[in-house]
Parts: structure tokens; C-alpha cells; sequence
């Protein structure tokens, strides 16, 4: 032993360090692959969203229209079939799509729903009420403007991808 | 204790051989009143359990588990309600200075001061007094807290609309399953339900969507005052929801009074006669999808 | 018959002073309800424990029919709640375990915060306790999903969203809690079990031991 208290690190230090780095491996090795697979959902490539076909140019006008449209929803191994609806106009060169869902609760909104307020979007749940760019109309219980989809134009059809929140 | 030396083991065991003897303590030589946790102590605390117990089952026969219909995403009308434990912190978003703008001290600086105080009580209040009277502070931040969220939570159950509730997760009874399957929607009082908007409140299948809109088909109303419902409003669902020809007003109501097919002649559901057939699990499978 | 077994352990695993240990730790009157009525308040962590185990077991019998999966997770609740014997006690079991353990917990909180239990040199414990305390919150948030009702469904949208709230972290966390950015669906539905089932339980149990050999090493605080 006398030799060894010359050394900066003593034996028992070089087994103790020896032992952390073992045992850290150890522990590197069983939680990395858990981890990474857990939090897969995060790091999984946002999937663009495919557009869909919704309507055709020739049918839209400057007062919003509904528009129903179907498609498969996948939710990792359970595929579906989801039925959404879009308000859609156009305005001069710009088509507008924007989502029935109240950004208060989630009720439904519709265009013109109620005849007191026109050239409005009115939801019958709580009397949310939103102008026609979707904008919500101060005093009314949503906290935010509709939410707008992603609009393309090909070929004569609007299709439209995800609803993204206008703020 | 025997130690070193002279020790015998269990075979080569690390075992001594020699036997402890298994005696009680002797109680006398603790203050007051002391005794035993085996087993005089256990056997008073068992009794509290019993007791306990016995008030615990009864709850769950009394009260089974409540279960309402499968859940359906899509369905956009339904107000939500968390556990009764979250209720105080679902109440505290709703405030105006707690929500949209403000959501973070609502959902993170709030609840964050009031449990991170609660998990570091024990360097907060130093003093050695344990007497709650003694440390005013203390028992007055945590009965302030106590307050608030009973509060908080009376509230938020005050607020809850209890009846409508029950109402948009009830699980349908076999008739109501079936009218609801029965739903013809290739009929054209379903195209003109469809484009009428009907369908956003009362859901694609006449169910209803909670809040929003009562289910149809299982409605008192018959035509003549479904016509006028659609056209004049009723409760809370506003006038002129119907825009369309006096044919198509017809054509809907007969759909709608018929429990969602297309008239011949009247009668509240047409689907009696086939009720018994199917089971009950059928529908449910259907919703979920 | 009993005693020979007992002893013929004992001579191989020397289990007597651990057993003594147990059965001889010494109960102060004033924490004893047969001395001192108010003493009750000192049961209700022993009662939040006594729930606790129920509701591990019946959690354990539940998963007996249980499916995790969005097609058949409320039908399998619906059947074994309807048509297994007895199905109605044991997940009303559960169900209302959940609630009143968050109730006894809650009192068995106030019990020691006023009784100034918490204090030094038992900070450490009264850590542990809240900690506890917020895994029980956490398992009764992912349980309330299992059923997949409409009630379970909302109640998660709602907390999910609460929890997207929180700047920064938040839609990492509803991710991670979700298993989908946006749909609350099928991987929603296994995660909360996986968290329900195994990962809260398991912290459950080490927290729940640190919990007694710290009263054990410490005893119960003194009286006021």
C-alpha cells in the first residue's frame, strides 16, 4: 500500500471511478434505446400533411361556402376515415379556408347561422361570433380568430391541407 | 452479543446458531400509555379499516362505475369536465386574468408557486414551533390554500350544466340505437338536413352533439311543428336556421319526424318493428369508428 | 404445526430480530384513537395506504380483461363492468378508490402540515409524501382515459391542452404524453396505460418505501 498512497489516485478511487463508468455504460446502454423509442412521437418528421382535394375554383364565390371533405386519418397503426369541413371563399385572387371548429369550445361555427348577424360566422353553442376573415368579434367568449387551412390551387381544384392558427 | 471468536453458524451459512429468543418487548418501560404495534396497535387500526371498508363497498354497489357512450372524437358539441380533483385548476383557466393572453400564470405560475411551496414547506417555515397557531404564516398561506381551491372547485361544479351533461354522454338504449342506424342517408331529406346545416348541431346521424344541439330522432315533435321549428327557432336554437323552397321544408320534416327516414305516413319511429333483431354492441362499434 | 415452520425459517434466515423489529416498534399514545379520540387524524395515512393496495389489486384484476386499444378498450370496460360477475364491485372499486385516496391523502397532508410534523429533522419525508402525492394525481390523469368513454375523452383533451399551455415545454410534453402531435387517438390510449399501469405504479412503490423506513428510522413526531 505504501507505494500506491504516492499516486494521486489511490487504488480504491481508480475502482470507484472504474466502477461509475462501468456502471454509467450499464445504464447508458439499457435507457438510450428506451428513450429514443419513447420519445419518438417528438422527433418523428412532422408529416407535410397531404392536401385535399376540396372543391373546384369555379364553384367559389366571395361569401363563404361550406365544403365537406373526406380523408384517411392515420393514427400510427389505426387507420380511419375523418370527415372535416371547410368555409371557403375567394377574395379577388385569394381563396380563404377557413375551419367550422369555435376556437372557443370547439363547437361549430357556420356562416351566416344566425340572421342577426350578418356576414358573420356565428356558433350556436355560446353566440361566438367571427367576421368573415375569421377574425373573432371582441366581446363574444372566443379568445382567438378561426382557424385557416392551408390553400393550393391545381388544376382547377382547391385543395387544402392543414388548419394552422391565425395568431 | 456473541461476536468473533468461538461464533457458530448455520451449516456455512452467515447465520449465528445460536437462537434469539422471539419475545415481546416489555411495554412498562415507556411512558403513558405505549403499546405495541403487533399486535395491540395493528388490531385497533384493522377496525378503523374494517369499518372503512364496509362504507367503501357500499359506495360501489350503491354507486357502480359510471360509463358513458364510446368516445367519438368528432363529436364537437360535448363540454368537457375533467376529474373532480383537476376541477380546481380547469375553474382557475377560465378567469380572465388566468386565461387566453395570461394562460401561463393560469397554468404554470399558480399552480407552480402553490405546489412548489407545498413540496418545500419544511425550509419555508424553519421555526421550530409546530403549534399551527403558533406559526400564523404558515397556517394562514396554507388554509388560504385550502380555501381557494374548495372554492375553486365549488365554482367549477356550480358553473357545470350537471343535466345537460348526463344528457350528451348517455349511452343509447337499444331503441335509440336502432333508430339511429336506421338513418337513411341516401334519402333526400337527409341531403337537404346535410345542406341545411342541420347536421352541425344535431350531429351526421340525428344523435345530436351535446351542447350544441338535442338529438333528433327520437323527437316529440311532429312535422307541421318541425317545420316550424326549423324555420322559427326554438329554446336556444335561433330562428331562420332553414333557408330553402317550401318543398324542401316538407321533405325534411317528414325525414326528421320519422326518426331520419323518408316518410310514408307519419308515426314517431320507423323502426320498431326491426328493433328487437340486433344487439346492442352493433351501434357503438359503428360510433367509433 | 405453524411454530415448527416458523421455527425451521427462523434457524436458516434468522428472521426473529426482524420480526421483532416489526411487531415490537412502539405506538405512542397520543397517535392511538383508543386513548385520545381526535387522535383519527393519525389514521388517515394508514387508510390512504389501505386504498392504495386495493387499488393495486383491482387494478390487477382489471387488466384481466382490460384491452388498451381505442377499438376495444370501452367494450372490454363495458363487458367486464356488465357481464363478469362481480364486475360492477371490482371496478367501482377502482373507480371510487380513486377518488377517496386523493380525499385521504389530502387529509393525511393537512394532518401533518398542522401538526407541524413536517418539520426538521423530517423534511425529508414530508418531500417524499408530496411527491407521492403528485404521483397519484398523475395516475388518477392517465386512469380517467382508460375507459375511453366520452367523459375519459374530453377530460384528456382538456388536460392536454392545459398541459400544451405551458410555454416552452408544452407541446413537447403534450407530445410526449400523446403520442401524436395532434391526434389524440390510439397511441394517446397505450401511452396513459403504459403510465398508469407500469411506470407510476413503479415510482409509486419506491416513493411508498422510502415513505415508511423513514417513519420507521424516525418514529412518529412527537405530541404538540
Amino acid at each position: 500500500m505504501s507505494e500506491e498512497q504516492n499516486h494521486n489516485v489511490s487504488r480504491r478511487q481508480f475502482l470507484t471511478y472504474t466502477l461509475t463508468g462501468v456502471g454509467g455504460f450499464m445504464a447508458a446502454g439499457i435507457i438510450l434505446p428506451m428513450a429514443r423509442f419513447a420519445i419518438d412521437p417528438v422527433l418523428q418528421a412532422e408529416s407535410a400533411g397531404d392536401m385535399k382535394a376540396v372543391a373546384s375554383v369555379d364553384d367559389l364565390t366571395d361569401q363563404p361556402q361550406r365544403f365537406d371533405f373526406s380523408y384517411e386519418q392515420e393514427d400510427a397503426w389505426n387507420t380511419s376515415e375523418v370527415t372535416e369541413t371547410a368555409w371557403i371563399y375567394q377574395e379577388g385572387d385569394e381563396i380563404v379556408a377557413l375551419s367550422p371548429t369555435c376556437t372557443h369550445l370547439g363547437c361549430t361555427v357556420g356562416w351566416e347561422a344566425n340572421q342577426d348577424h350578418p356576414e358573420e360566422f356565428f356558433c350556436p353553442c355560446h353566440g361566438g361570433r367571427f367576421k368573415k376573415d375569421g377574425t373573432n368579434i371582441e366581446g363574444t367568449p372566443p379568445t382567438e380568430p378561426l382557424h385557416k387551412y392551408e390553400v393550393e390551387v391545381q388544376e382547377g381544384t382547391v385543395y387544402v391541407g392543414k388548419a394552422e392558427s391565425q395568431v | 452479543m456473541h461476536r468473533g471468536k468461538g461464533m457458530k453458524f448455520v451449516g456455512d451459512s452467515r447465520v449465528p446458531a445460536d437462537r434469539k429468543p422471539n419475545i415481546p418487548k416489555d411495554y412498562s418501560e415507556f411512558p403513558g400509555k405505549t403499546e405495541a404495534f403487533w399486535p395491540n396497535f395493528l388490531l385497533k387500526e384493522w377496525l378503523v379499516g374494517a369499518v372503512f371498508l364496509i362504507g367503501y363497498l357500499c359506495l360501489t354497489v350503491a354507486h357502480p362505475a359510471p360509463l358513458e357512450r364510446v368516445a367519438d372524437p368528432t363529436d364537437s358539441g360535448y363540454i368537457p369536465l375533467p376529474d373532480w380533483y383537476f376541477l380546481f385548476l380547469y375553474q382557475l383557466l377560465k378567469y380572465e386574468f388566468a386565461s387566453s393572453d395570461f394562460t401561463v400564470i393560469g397554468a404554470v405560475i399558480i399552480p407552480g408557486l402553490a405546489f412548489g411551496a407545498l413540496l418545500l414547506a419544511p425550509w419555508l417555515d424553519k421555526g421550530p414551533e409546530r403549534r399551527a397557531s403558533r406559526r400564523p404564516i404558515a397556517s394562514g398561506l396554507m388554509i388560504f390554500g385550502i380555501i381557494s381551491t374548495v372554492y375553486l372547485t365549488w365554482e367549477s361544479v356550480d358553473h357545470h350544466d350537471w343535466e345537460a351533461a348526463a344528457e350528451q354522454g348517455e349511452m343509447l338504449d337499444e331503441e335509440e340505437e336502432e333508430a339511429l342506424e336506421d338513418v337513411d342517408t341516401n334519402a333526400e331529406g337527409y341531403e337537404i338536413y346535410t345542406d341545411q346545416g342541420c347536421i352541425s348541431c344535431h350531429g351526421d346521424q340525428l344523435q345530436g352533439t351535446g351542447a350544441a344541439g338535442p338529438s333528433l330522432y327520437d323527437t316529440q315533435y311532429d312535422a307541421d311543428m318541425i317545420q316550424e321549428i326549423a324555420v322559427e327557432g326554438i329554446g336556444e336554437m335561433p330562428a331562420d336556421q332553414f333557408d330553402g323552397s317550401d318543398e324542401e321544408l316538407e321533405v325534411l320534416a317528414e325525414f326528421v319526424s320519422n326518426g331520419g327516414n323518408p316518410g310514408n305516413g307519419g308515426g314517431d319511429s320507423g323502426s320498431e318493428e326491426e328493433s328487437e333483431e340486433e344487439s346492442s354492441g352493433d351501434n357503438n362499434e359503428e360510433n367509433a369508428e | 404445526m405453524l411454530q415448527r415452520v416458523y421455527e425451521w425459517v427462523d434457524e436458516r434466515l434468522d428472521i426473529t430480530p426482524m420480526w421483532r423489529d416489526i411487531a415490537d416498534h412502539e405506538v405512542p399514545e397520543h397517535v392511538n384513537p383508543a386513548h385520545h379520540f381526535s387522535a383519527f387524524v393519525y389514521c388517515f395515512g394508514g387508510l390512504t395506504f389501505f386504498i392504495t393496495v386495493i387499488q393495486i389489486l383491482s387494478g390487477m384484476f382489471l387488466t384481466m380483461y382490460y384491452v388498451p386499444d381505442i377499438v376495444n378498450a370501452y367494450e372490454s370496460v363495458r363487458y367486464l363492468q356488465g357481464d363478469v360477475a362481480y364486475g360492477t364491485i371490482v371496478r367501482g372499486m377502482h373507480h371510487w378508490g380513486a377518488s377517496l385516496v386523493i380525499v385521504m391523502i389530502f387529509l393525511h397532508t393537512l394532518r401533518v402540515f398542522f401538526t407541524g410534523a413536517y418539520k426538521r429533522p423530517r423534511e425529508l419525508n414530508w418531500v417524499v409524501g408530496v411527491l407521492i402525492f403528485f404521483v397519484m394525481l398523475g395516475l388518477g390523469f392517465t386512469g380517467y382515459l382508460l375507459p375511453w368513454d366520452m367523459k375519459a375523452y374530453f377530460a384528456t383533451v382538456v388536460g392536454l391542452q392545459i398541459a400544451e399551455s405551458v410555454p416552452l415545454v408544452g407541446t413537447l410534453s403534450k407530445t410526449l404524453l400523446s403520442g401524436d402531435p395532434e391526434i389524440i387517438g390510439a397511441q394517446t390510449l397505450t401511452r396513459f396505460f403504459a403510465i398508469h399501469v407500469f411506470f407510476l405504479p413503479g415510482a409509486l412503490l419506491g416513493l411508498l418505501a422510502a415513505h415508511f423506513i423513514m417513519i420507521r428510522r424516525q418514529g412518529i413526531s412527537g405530541p404538540l
